[in-house]
């Protein structure tokens, strides 16, 4: 941290605050102007994990793009599969999944959705200060769910699992079907117990409970997405709005909050995780028998996916909100460009200076984690 | 019902959502009467077509569950700006200024680079950027960024 006077007659402190920071989530860089204690202006300056992944796509042959999406969002690889295009069987050149794979796609990407929650949420604690408990019991759970993983496809995080040709690397054996059955026959259980650490401490409460409010008009102009917009009274989920893969089968609520504070933006991700768990007992039960991977589009991989002219936006519903995948293909074996609308982002963090507004400076971290940044994704 | 709007072309694109193509001095107008139906700006994309620069918005509604598609293009790397419809648009358009240098201009309240250095030179996603031209990114005193490059590697 660095601290100067301002230049100008206001007499405000800049407090510079970041890169390298423990509770930025990976490298934010924060300018801040404090009047004593109160935050007047914050800048969030990104780029420091900047690699272009948009370009790396298009200097690669479709298939091979793939793996660049996995590190963007890195806690949730399995949701930066599905949505890429082709990943949820969108785009028109692609070859759709079959229906076994569709079903193995949304276990795999709601389980996902559990893992990155329960990051977010064990992180959160230790911004707050809770050091232990809720951290290494959250990731605990979450070291469940990298077992499948690793079992599916012999990766923990960078999975790398989803086709773009239709279908997914492994079938579900025996072994990974009962890994997940009884993952989910003792974590709700965990669930509660680590829901009830937070909400039954009154420090925890107090550094939430109407911190960073953020209001439903501020929140659509500023395009916010995923649980920060459900946070604020409005009730949108790709899945539901536009059900992609198997999603319309499935029987699941979206969880509200009219609060619009830290506070909510917690309860709504916790929420989220029951809702997944009740989505993953209906698929875990429903999976259909047959093939797991498109047959024809096998032989095209081998012989480099040729992509459609054209352009497609995909979108899908990632943890922090709308994963949008722009593609424009000009016939070649390489798309010819690839932008992504990744939801922290521009969206999500954009938004942080009108929340921080008049806040205390203890309480900026506390909404910045509340946001949920991954700067994998933030940067690209 | 774009009556006063000039539009050059109306399609549906392959994944069924409407596609609007307009001259970009009546873009504004068109954007301002989306706005007025509920739409929310979602993302701003600029492909570079090698001879003209293409910028397109992804426009949703949350009540009529509709996403639109509005297309503009440039010769001359400017397009108006709409960050004074939807604040969403600030980043959206510093990014596409910063990859690919289209200059978004009146109303634009901080049009400077989001990722790289004020002083990197070329824009990366344009399709004649020399990926050989290596530069070196340094931070000064104030720890601010900066952008260098050796003439001797590549340039």
């Amino acid at each position: 941290m660095m601290v100067s006077r301002s230049q100008d007659s206001s007499g405000w402190v800049e407090l510079n605050f970041g890169p390298q920071h423990p509770s930025t989530h990976g490298v934010l860089r924060l300018k801040a102007k404090l009047d004593g204690e109160i935050i007047r202006e914050v800048e969030p300056i990104i780029g420091y994990l900047h690699r272009n992944a948009e370009k790396i796509c298009e200097l690669d042959y479709y298939c091979d793009a793939l793996i660049y999406f996995d590190r963007m969002d890195y806690v949730s690889a399995m949701n930066m599969e599905v949505g890429v295009p082709g990943g949820s069987g969108e785009a028109p050149w692609c070859a759709t999944p079959p229906e076994r794979a569709q079903w193995i796609r949304v276990i795999m990407a709601e389980l996902n959705r559990i893992a990155s929650h329960l990051v977010w949420a064990g992180t959160f604690g230790l911004d707050l200060g809770m050091l232990t408990p809720p951290f290494f019991y959250c990731f605990i759970e979450r070291e469940k769910i990298l077992n499948i993983f690793a079992e599916a496809c012999g990766s923990r995080q960078e999975t790398n699992y989803m086709s773009i040709g239709g279908g997914v690397y492994q079938d579900f054996n025996d072994k990974i079907i009962y890994m997940i059955e009884e993952f989910l026959s003792s974590f709700p259980k965990r669930l509660e117990e680590i829901y009830n650490i937070f909400v039954k401490n009154d420090i925890f409460i107090s550094r939430t409970k109407g911190v960073g409010v953020l209001k439903r008009e501020v929140a659509l102009d500023y395009g916010v997405t995923g649980p920060m917009l459900r946070a604020s009274g409005v009730e949108y989920d790709v899945r539901k709005a536009e059900p992609y893969l198997v999603y319309d089968k499935l029987n699941f609520d979206i969880p509200v909050s009219f609060k619009g504070d830290t506070l909510a933006r917690f309860l709504v991700r916790f929420e989220e995780m029951r809702q997944s768990v009740k989505i993953l007992k209906q698929a875990i039960k429903k999976i259909p028998d047959g093939p797991y991977f498109n047959p024809k589009a096998k032989k095209s991989l081998m012989t480099r996916l040729r992509g459609g002219e054209g352009e497609v936006y995909a979108r899908t519903e990632s943890p922090k909100g709308e994963f949008g995948v722009y593609l424009v293909g000009d016939g070649g074996v390489k798309p010819y460009r690839v932008h992504v609308r990744s939801p922290p982002m521009f969206k999500n963090l954009s938004v942080l200076p009108v929340l921080a507004k008049d806040q205390m400076i203890a309480d900026l971290i506390a909404i910045s984690g509340s946001i949920d940044l991954v700067f994998g994704e933030v940067d690209r | 019902m774009m009556s006063l709007v000039q539009i050059l072309e109306e399609t549906k694109g392959k994944d069924g959502r409407r596609i609007i193509k307009v001259a970009k001095e009546h873009l504004l107008e068109l954007m301002r009467e989306l706005k007025s139906q509920g739409f929310n700006l979602s993302l701003i994309t600029g492909v570079d077509r090698k001879d003209r620069l293409e910028v397109v918005y992804h426009l949703y509604s949350l009540e009529k569950n509709t996403y639109v598609v509005v297309k503009t293009e440039t010769m001359d790397e400017r397009v108006p700006s709409v960050t004074s419809l939807w604040s969403s648009a600030n980043w959206d358009e510093r990014e596409q200024y910063d990859m690919l240098g289209i200059v978004f201009e009146g109303g634009h309240p901080n049009l400077k680079r989001i990722f790289l250095p004020e002083s990197w030179v070329g824009y990366p996603l344009r399709k004649n950027y020399d990926l050989s031209k290596v530069q070196y990114i340094n931070m000064d005193e104030e720890g601010n960024d900066y952008a260098t490059f050796d003439p001797n590697d590549g340039w």
